[in-house]
């Protein structure tokens, strides 16, 4: 007994010896860390959520629009480390695939993983379906693309950079009409972007003493050509002068190029929202000769002439070879916007975040023009260009700015087809 | 002077026609394949992106615009993707004795694996060429006539599915009446255990069929690239509705009334629903909704489930006398 006795105080004596040493060695270890940290403090890292159309419906914009947040967060990075802040932002891009429920998921997984601001997603029927979740969850989303009039909502989380299609409509309205087309047909995606959009178009239309007949088509087919074959016949029994075309990339490139093969459809004229601006498949020979041949314009958010936006475009071509498409300025304004007021917040929260977001817009101009916020959320100050399908660059055809609306007119800066 | 009843109806009968290609081109292999191996392949929709994507690929990275390039290329990568599915999946699993709807069930798991995996392809391809092929425009071949003949347009799709649907009904025929490989097809289809004591080879048999038939819808897929206006790695799964469809019509047995599921499928889609829209004011965003009603129809109206006689009572009695 005895000797069990002396054997548990020499264990005892042996692990106070061994714990004393233990602390010991962490003091100096742990002191030696501390001292580093004080010599270079760490960097704070912030990171933004992008939740982009890399496939659907939208995905030839959006792979141009991953290359433009990678820009624009270096550019961001840069700019924040001259200012002297010793932050990074960081970008976390996950894809939607054009898709309510993706872009859902996409929100709910950034905020269990403590985001708080959003960039995306890019069509407003997505944008909607995620709205309550950001409202509730105080995460600030702040959409590039998103145009439908019915989200210009006040006092909520979600921001747009971009003006809302009460103006597009009015301007494809009055392109259409100064160009001599009295009586047209709306062919759109029926969904909350199209409904919308056609409904303004067609009173505006309406309003300038022309006549508007709506068809509505399916989104998300795998084909359109028996949508166009109706469209011809809807435009023959009424005896349009016009079509115009509310769509995006996948379903814009795919309706044209089924209508390029009617002949009723290529005798009339053709004018096209801003959606397909910026997408290849328009570029294909196809639809190339056909915007030739009915003198296809397009209208799309833009700030022509701006010094900011021709050094953005060249960026993006030197850099990654491609030219910025359909709401890239205001993508790369929305994430230079994010950062901006992240730090102005000076707390990572949704909350602070928001009113430091509507701050900073009012003093930040860049390639999309001046960002100011109206009460909705939506760009206050927005312009439109005019945009066609040219012969010429590596792939045959082009997209070309050839003109702008002013005061209630279309000014065109050059002849786009001969 | 159908033109005055219902303007532009021509060029929904146009569409009606070259729909009518396509579905023969998707459904007869489908029939064709469940027939001799009893599989009820949902990966079918694969062979349709997949043969369309070679065509993409071909026309994008390489930048050749050749289709009797392409559909050579096409019918071997499909063809062998069929295989490949038979022998590591579908072969294994019939050996262990899987139920066909297990079968079922793992060619599920191939269809969505065959296209996330296109994904990937398509996303390499993107960072190397920086062209976009989630979404793609229509290809213009250079060696595909097209013109007018009597007025009718003859568009490059409808002048290579036709010449290709033309020769796959012709060759199918030859292949299924008139050669041993075609009448061991049929005996395999008819009563697999038979043919197998009559000495007929029958695993070589069934990978020669999945060969044939996955090759035929690649040529398919190829074809579509200078039809459709923007092709997705989606293309083939929102078509496999209307092959099954086609396909139920025939019973998945008959080739014949598969071809005629395939026109009636294809003018539903077309003209009914100008008509419909003409006369009714029915919106053009019902179609997929004809198509689903003919599905039920059929399966009502000529039950067990299709009209070519019956699926589900054959294909239950094969499974339990095992």
């Amino acid at each position: 007994m005895a000797f069990d006795t002396k054997t548990i105080a020499l264990i005892v004596i042996a692990l106070i010896i061994g714990l004393a040493i233990g602390y010991g060695v962490a003091a100096v270890m742990g002191g030696g860390a501390a001292t580093t940290v004080t010599v270079t403090p760490e960097k704070k890292v912030y990171t933004i959520g992008f939740t982009l159309p890399l496939s659907g419906e939208l995905s030839s914009i959006g792979k141009i629009w991953e290359k433009v947040v990678k820009l624009a967060i270096e550019d961001l990075n840069k700019e924040v480390q001259a200012y002297g802040f010793n932050v990074e932002f960081r970008s976390v891009i996950l894809d939607d695939g054009t898709t309510e429920e993706k872009a859902l998921q996409n929100v709910q997984s950034f905020a269990q993983q403590g985001i708080k601001v959003i960039i995306g997603p890019a069509a407003s029927a997505q944008v909607k379906a995620v709205k309550s979740y950001v409202d509730s969850n105080k995460i600030v989303l702040i959409s590039p693309s998103s145009t439908a009039p019915t989200l210009a909502i006040p006092n909520d989380y979600v921001f747009r950079t971009v003006g809302s299609d009460a103006g597009q409509a009015k301007v494809l309205a009055t392109l259409a009409y100064q160009e001599g087309a009295r009586k047209v047909v709306i062919f759109f995606r029926n969904d909350e972007y199209g409904n919308a959009f056609a409904d303004f178009l067609k009173n505006y239309f309406e309003g300038m003493g022309g006549t508007a007949v709506k068809l509505p088509y399916q989104t998300g087919l795998s084909d359109y050509a028996s949508e166009v074959a109706t469209l011809a016949s809807k435009v023959q029994s009424e005896g349009a002068d016009a079509v115009v075309l509310i769509a995006f990339d996948t379903d814009g490139a795919n309706i044209l190029s089924h209508a390029a093969e009617s002949d009723t459809l290529s005798s009339v004229r053709w004018f096209v929202s801003e959606g397909p601006h910026g997408a290849e498949e328009l570029l294909s020979s196809t639809v190339g000769r056909f915007a030739s041949r009915v003198r296809l314009f397009g209208t799309r958010p833009l700030f022509i002439a701006n010094p900011l936006y021709e050094d953005f475009k060249s960026k993006m071509v030197q850099k990654f070879g491609v030219e910025p498409g359909v709401f890239s300025e205001n993508l790369y304004d929305a994430v230079k916007l994010a950062g901006w007021a992240i730090l102005r917040a000076g707390t990572y929260d949704g909350e602070a975040i928001r009113t430091a977001l509507i701050e900073v817009a009012k003093t930040y101009y860049g390639p999309s023009g001046w960002t100011i916020f109206d009460n909705a959320g939506d760009k206050a100050q927005q312009d439109y260009g005019v945009w066609a399908i040219i012969p010429g660059g590596p792939k045959g055809y082009q997209f070309k700015d050839v003109g702008l609306y002013e005061r209630g007119t279309i000014i065109f800066l050059e002849q786009a087809y001969s | 002077m159908g033109e005055r009843l219902i303007p532009g109806i021509q060029q929904a009968v146009m569409n009606a026609f070259q729909y009518t290609l396509f579905y023969l081109i998707f459904s007869l292999p489908l029939t064709l394949s469940y027939r001799t191996t009893k599989v009820i392949n949902f990966a079918h929709a694969n062979f349709i992106t997949y043969g369309a994507y070679v065509a993409i690929f071909l026309h994008g990275v390489l930048g050749l615009n050749n289709m009797s390039l392409a559909v050579v290329i096409a019918f071997l990568v499909t063809g062998a993707i069929a295989v490949i599915n038979n022998v590591f999946v579908f072969t294994p699993l019939q050996k262990r004795g899987s139920s066909p709807a297990i079968i079922m069930i793992s060619s599920m798991g191939l269809w969505i694996a065959y296209k996330y995996l296109l994904y990937m392809i398509t996303d390499v391809a993107h960072y190397y060429t920086t062209k976009n092929f989630v979404s793609y425009g229509r290809i213009t071949y250079s060696d595909v006539p097209r013109g007018s003949i009597g007025g009718i347009e003859f568009s490059q799709a409808l002048v290579a599915s036709l010449v290709a649907a033309l020769l796959i009904v012709a060759l199918l025929y030859l292949l299924l009446e008139k050669t041993k490989i075609g009448r061991a097809m049929r005996a395999v289809a008819d009563n697999p255990l038979l043919a197998e004591i009559s000495g007929i080879p029958r695993s070589l048999i069934v990978n020669l069929t999945w060969l044939v038939c996955g090759g035929i819808v690649g040529i398919g897929g190829v074809i579509w690239t200078s039809f459709s206006g923007a092709i997705t790695p989606e293309v083939g799964d929102s078509m496999i509705l209307q092959v099954f469809t086609v396909g139920f019509i025939g019973g998945l047995i008959s080739l014949l009334r598969t071809g005629i599921g395939a026109a009636l499928i294809a003018t539903i889609e077309n003209v009914g629903i100008a008509i419909l829209n003409t006369y009714f004011g029915t919106p053009v965003s019902f179609r997929p909704f004809l198509t689903f009603a003919t599905l039920i129809t059929t399966l009502i109206a000529f039950p067990p489930l299709g009209a070519g006689g019956g699926l589900p009572y054959r294909f239950l009695r094969r499974g339990s006398k095992k």
